[in-house]
């Protein structure tokens, strides 16, 4: 391979002291540090980087930066890397995107043969008919051509991405001379400043000028890196600006991740991303050999690379003239300089893998490998767009500027005007002290507003105007379109005839015919494509480019991968005191919400039938726990559940249910009174971070002068249940100062105790599965201590730990519905059975009227205790209950499982009130489509409705 | 039940960066008391801490104003009694041991602040969140009360949580603690 490096070049950014070896596809080269992918492959004389999305024609270097949309790439498993941006490093394994069998021989040029037939809104107008086809065919075969490298989420080596927050009061967008000043004199009037740039280094377009534009850059990098205030990130990017200034910025390659989103609070927001070349359309445009003006300063200065042997310079601006004088100083023969300020032009590029002529605007055809062209530039207003502004165009200067921006976003550098380094310094300079200024008194107004903060030291500081001089708007000709056509959008293969043809169908306003053609839609997001394509429409439809207006950018400004979204999965798991003792003795764990819980201990029927046979033990830790205090306390839970509480007695206990104000069966629990103003609240374990919020709201809303406080005990309180006909015998040997007797601690009663030496313990007598059985609250701290003192003292009991299995055997043996399983998001009072529980005559409840309603309807479904007759089925939980002979549904099965005590399966179901009397034969559906008749029982609970075995 | 050993709900040690930048040590076993009362009433005017703010008290007790009319005193392990004991409770006031009811853990060291904004979306520079800020927020999406505590002249965090969140959120937090130099034992997992 021949190599194209040039001597030293005093800008260059390469370290050629350092070889790095890569391969491109699947080829061994070597680089030096500081080399892009793609000017190490420039160097050792690659031209062709990719094929077109649809007509796969060679593609080589456009514009050698970020942006170019023909340096998209996989490394590794990684797709669509930027190769114009991203850094060299040993051992990458680049390949071409899109291409088979190669990048050479690419049997998807075949669709040039079919390009006629390929035009604007092909998909449109191709694949409607026959519509079953879509499906089927259709959508297989377009696949195989969409763009972009390929994702292994099997193989990925990734590693973990990573997000962060920050809170500067400036934040620039762009680290080029403006964007630098700015940061700068924002950090010298006392704000702080992130900086950010999304090439590797500092200094835009100075870091390809000549030894006046280095030295102040030079100068800018050195006081930028000595300022503490500022905290510089190059290699990153601004991707969007949100309300209230949320600012989200990507960080590429940080050493703990490869990406990194960050979600910066900013006072102010400066927009300074400088102005991004765009290419000129023509005949030939996308050959490989085609560059802009840019595109050959950049290879040549920052990585020494000679991008070819004999050029033809377009050029409507210094930049283009820029151009020609370094293509001479690396040696490249400029054959024709044509310029476009004085009506010269080029119509045509030719060549197969790379330029071979260019034909001029007046007849001539030059040899030439190099086609460079300079013709104008966009400004990249997105930022502003995300903060409201709708850039105005300018016809003179032949770009777009900004029009009116919010107090928190200013704009400078090359996308507010024209100027020399000099005077884009100032005026960065002049935005950053404005920036500044704004952020301080808002960060000032912040302190002043917060509880922690303590007051400002100073006055507020004082508001100053916007006395910044604009910069200047330089007359520039509107080079937009030669008199052939070529491509508009290099990404999407979408050519200026398409958009005149796009147009011609009615597609004539911007907007509809960026989604009708997709141009602008593809990876660069419209930075190199939207004016031109603004252009061809407004030639197409005859009108002034101001009249045509602008497709509405949004974020993000630049793709953004899933994974920098993602950032670090944060899924908060919560645990009992007691978890790593479940997991250290076999428990197989259940995920319960937030909880991991033990769902058995292997044998789920054998831990219920040990619970109906001796006792169990079981960690209820996530029941729900609120400590209620004060004189109101009874008023507010009348006013929440839907039964009385004024008259429960110290040391008694409630069931309670409580309903939304739709009637709808929200939560329920028991309540316990410990002391005159002193209550416990149990509720849904799912339940008791929404019931605590909706008691906080009564209470700091509508309720302010009770005299209530809440506070959630849950996991300060490990929650131990002792069920099974000998817990009352095994709880005596460990409770200390309470006496477990059936005369002085009854059913539904609550005591405060010691429990295995631990005090303050609340031992509950209560129960979900039937049972004799207590639940003990134990602090947290000591619970482990508690549990398996149970344990140890209870082995000639048969005491043995339960899951939440078991549990949900036990409770539905008993009838217990669970709120949410048994009831749903329509299950008002009467479904769930609450007949006798609900107070209609309190003076008021929430959702009392509704509860009043749905006593007087008829219709509503009935809960019920259901038996399949087939005694071994045991029908899933949700199966349907039809209609024999139908499909009219008549109902659902809420719960079922296999009862051990009773040897056969059980249900709870929700049917129609014509069903509900006991006795009634119902048809339930099964998965499986069979039909299998069940029985409805006359209570809920199977096993000892009367409650004679919790009653002892 | 002095004699009775506390079950903290983080198994782990105190990490620490070999450097010095940042530590995280688990602290849950420290008495906790929250107080609820209005501020006319006279356990309000003994706290004299404003909502946001915390003061050391003369038997060492950190009073953190945690919410409006909310109060939560923080001491060494076992103090229980003696800080419930020193409340005046003449008025509508509620004071609840939480001891048990809230992990608790310290984070200190010149890194904190980048580490924290790994996790959490307050603005920690010093004149908005200064020595004794006391402030609630979500740490790696738990909800939490943060004290910034530092110790001669460290920077430190007391960040508490509900308990059952504890062996998740330090887990968390050392993990974000590993960009600045903790070596995060491979059990600590937040996957």
């Amino acid at each position: 391979m021949s190599s194209h490096r040039l001597p030293i070049r005093s800008s260059e950014l390469i370290d050629r002291s350092t070889s790095l070896s890569f391969t491109w596809n699947g080829r061994a080269y070597v680089g030096h540090e500081g080399d892009t992918i793609a000017s190490a492959l420039a160097a050792a004389g690659v031209e062709v980087f990719s094929r077109g999305m649809k007509y796969h024609r060679r593609r080589g270097i456009l514009t050698a930066n970020h942006w170019d949309p023909n340096l998209s790439v996989q490394v590794g498993d990684e797709p669509n890397v930027r190769a114009g941006s991203r850094r060299l490093v040993d051992g990458m394994q680049v390949s071409a995107q899109n291409v088979w069998p190669s990048l050479r021989w690419d049997l998807g040029t075949a669709n040039r043969l079919v390009g006629r037939f390929l035009s604007v809104g092909f998909y449109y107008k191709t694949f409607m008919r026959p519509q079953f086809l879509w499906h089927n065919l259709y959508q297989r075969i377009l696949r195989k051509f969409a763009p972009g490298g390929r994702v292994n989420w099997k193989t990925g080596t990734h590693g973990e991405y990573d997000k962060r927050y920050a809170h500067p009061d400036v934040l620039v967008a762009g680290g080029g001379p403006a964007g630098v000043a700015a940061a700068l004199s924002a950090a010298e009037a006392g704000a702080s400043v992130m900086l950010v740039e999304q090439e590797p280094e500092l200094g835009g377009h100075l870091r390809w000028g000549g030894p006046d534009d280095l030295a102040v850059l030079a100068d800018l990098r050195q006081a930028v890196y000595s300022t503490p205030a500022i905290e510089v990130l190059c290699d990153s990017i601004v991707t969007g600006r949100y309300d209230h200034n949320w600012v989200a910025v990507l960080q590429r390659s940080h050493e703990v991740a490869p990406e990194r989103l960050i979600k910066a609070r900013v006072g102010s927001l400066i927009v300074a991303p400088g102005l991004v070349e765009r290419p000129y359309v023509f005949a030939g445009n996308d050959i490989p050999g085609v560059m802009l003006a840019g595109a050959v300063r950049r290879l040549i200065n920052l990585w020494a690379v000679k991008p070819g042997s004999r050029a033809v310079v377009l050029s409507a601006n210094s930049e283009g003239d820029a151009a020609v004088l370094d293509l001479e100083s690396a040696g490249v023969e400029v054959v024709a300089v044509l310029d476009a300020r004085a009506g010269e032009d080029v119509v045509e590029a030719r060549g197969r893998g790379r330029v071979s002529s260019v034909q001029t605007g007046d007849g001539r055809i030059l040899r030439a490998d190099l086609l460079v062209t300079a013709t104008g530039w966009t400004a990249p207003t997105s930022l502003l767009n995300m903060a409201g502004d709708r850039p105005v165009y300018d016809k003179v200067a032949a770009r777009y500027f900004p029009q009116a921006l919010p107090d928190n976003v200013l704009a400078t550098g090359g996308i507010a005007g024209d100027g020399s380094t000099t005077e884009l310094t100032a005026h960065g300079r002049e935005t950053g002290l404005l920036a500044a200024q704004r952020a301080l008194r808002l960060r000032h107004d912040r302190r002043a507003q917060t509880p922690r903060s303590p007051a400002p030291e100073s006055d507020r500081p004082a508001a100053i105007a916007d006395s910044r001089i604009p910069l200047r708007r330089s007359p520039h000709p509107e080079c937009y379109r030669s008199t052939t056509h070529g491509l508009v959008d290099y990404s999407e293969d979408v050519s200026s005839k398409d958009l005149i043809q796009a147009a011609g169908e009615g597609f004539d306003s911007i907007e509809l015919m960026k989604r009708y053609t997709t141009v602008t839609m593809g990876p660069g997001q419209g930075k190199l494509e939207t004016v031109n394509a603004a252009a061809v429409l407004a030639e197409a439809m005859a009108v002034e480019m101001a009249d045509i207006g602008t497709t509405v950018w949004r974020p993000p400004f630049s793709p953004v991968s899933l994974g920098a979204l993602a950032g670090r999965i944060f899924e908060p798991v919560r645990r009992s005191a007691l978890q790593d003792w479940h997991e250290a003795n076999g428990a197989t764990n259940l995920l319960a919400g937030q909880w991991v819980r033990p769902d058995h201990y292997g044998d789920p029927m054998a831990e219920a039938s040990n619970v109906r046979e001796n006792v169990g033990l079981i960690d209820v830790t996530p029941l729900g726990k609120l400590d209620l205090r004060g004189p109101d306390v009874a008023n507010l839970l009348d006013l929440v559940y839907v039964n009385r509480w004024q008259k429960l007695e110290v040391g008694r206990v409630r069931y309670g249910a409580m309903v939304a104000e739709d009637g709808v069966v929200s939560d329920d629990g028991v309540t316990g009174r410990l002391a005159e103003d002193h209550y416990l609240m149990t509720t849904t374990s799912s339940g008791a971070g929404a019931v605590w919020e909706m008691l906080e709201d009564w209470l700091q809303t509508y309720r302010p002068d009770w005299e209530v406080h809440v506070t959630p005990v849950t996991g300060g309180l490990t929650s131990i249940n002792v069920a099974g006909p000998r817990s009352r015998e095994l709880l005596e040997r460990l409770v200390d100062n309470v006496d477990l007797s059936a005369d002085a601690f009854p059913y539904f009663s609550v005591r405060t105790g010691i429990v295995a030496g631990v005090a303050d313990c609340i031992i509950w007598r209560i129960g979900f599965t039937g049972e004799l059985s207590y639940e003990v609250h134990v602090p947290s701290g000591h619970a482990l201590h508690v549990w398996e003192s149970l344990l140890s003292n209870g082995s000639d009991l048969g005491v043995a730990p339960f899951g939440i299995e078991a549990q949900r055997i036990l409770r539905l043996e008993k009838g217990h519905y669970i709120v949410g399983q048994d009831t749903d998001g329509l299950s008002k009072a009467p479904t769930a059975g609450l007949d006798g529980l609900v107070r209609l005559d309190k003076a008021d409840t929430i959702g009392l009227p509704e509860l009043r309603a749905a006593f007087e309807r008829t219709d509503l479904p009935v809960l019920v205790g259901l038996q399949p007759d087939d005694p071994t089925i045991v029908p899933d939980e949700a199966c349907q209950i039809v209609e024999a002979g139908s499909n009219q549904i008549l109902g659902r099965v809420t719960s079922s499982r296999m009862s051990p005590t009773l040897e056969r399966s059980i249900c709870l179901a929700q049917v129609d009130p014509s069903l509900a009397a006991a006795g009634t034969s119902v048809t339930v559906q099964l998965v499986d489509g069979r039909r299998i008749t069940a029985t409805v029982q006359e209570h809920h609970a199977h096993v000892d409705p009367e409650g004679a075995r919790q009653r002892v | 039940m002095s004699e009775l050993e506390f079950v903290s709900p983080v198994a782990s040690g105190p990490l620490s960066a070999a450097g010095g930048g940042i530590s995280l040590e688990d602290v849950s076993d420290r008495t906790k008391v929250l107080v609820r009362a209005g501020r006319d009433t006279a356990a309000g005017t003994h706290l004299k801490v404003t909502y946001g703010r915390s003061r050391r008290r003369r038997d060492g007790a950190l009073i953190c104003g945690s919410r409006p009319d909310e109060w939560t005193l923080l001491a060494d392990p076992g103090q229980g009694t003696e800080l419930l004991a020193s409340l005046p409770d003449e008025g509508f006031v509620s004071v609840v041991d939480i001891t048990h009811g809230r992990a608790m853990f310290r984070l200190s060291g010149l890194d904190t602040v980048g580490v924290l904004a790994k996790v959490c979306n307050i603005d920690l520079t010093d004149d908005m969140t200064p020595d004794g800020a006391v402030f609630s927020g979500s740490v790696a999406k738990v909800t939490c009360d943060l004290v910034r505590n530092d110790l001669a002249d460290r920077r430190s965090y007391l960040v508490s949580c509900e308990r059952s969140f504890g062996a998740y959120l330090f887990a968390a937090i050392a993990d974000a603690c590993s960009e600045f130099g903790i070596d995060v034992p491979a059990d600590l997992t937040i996957h």
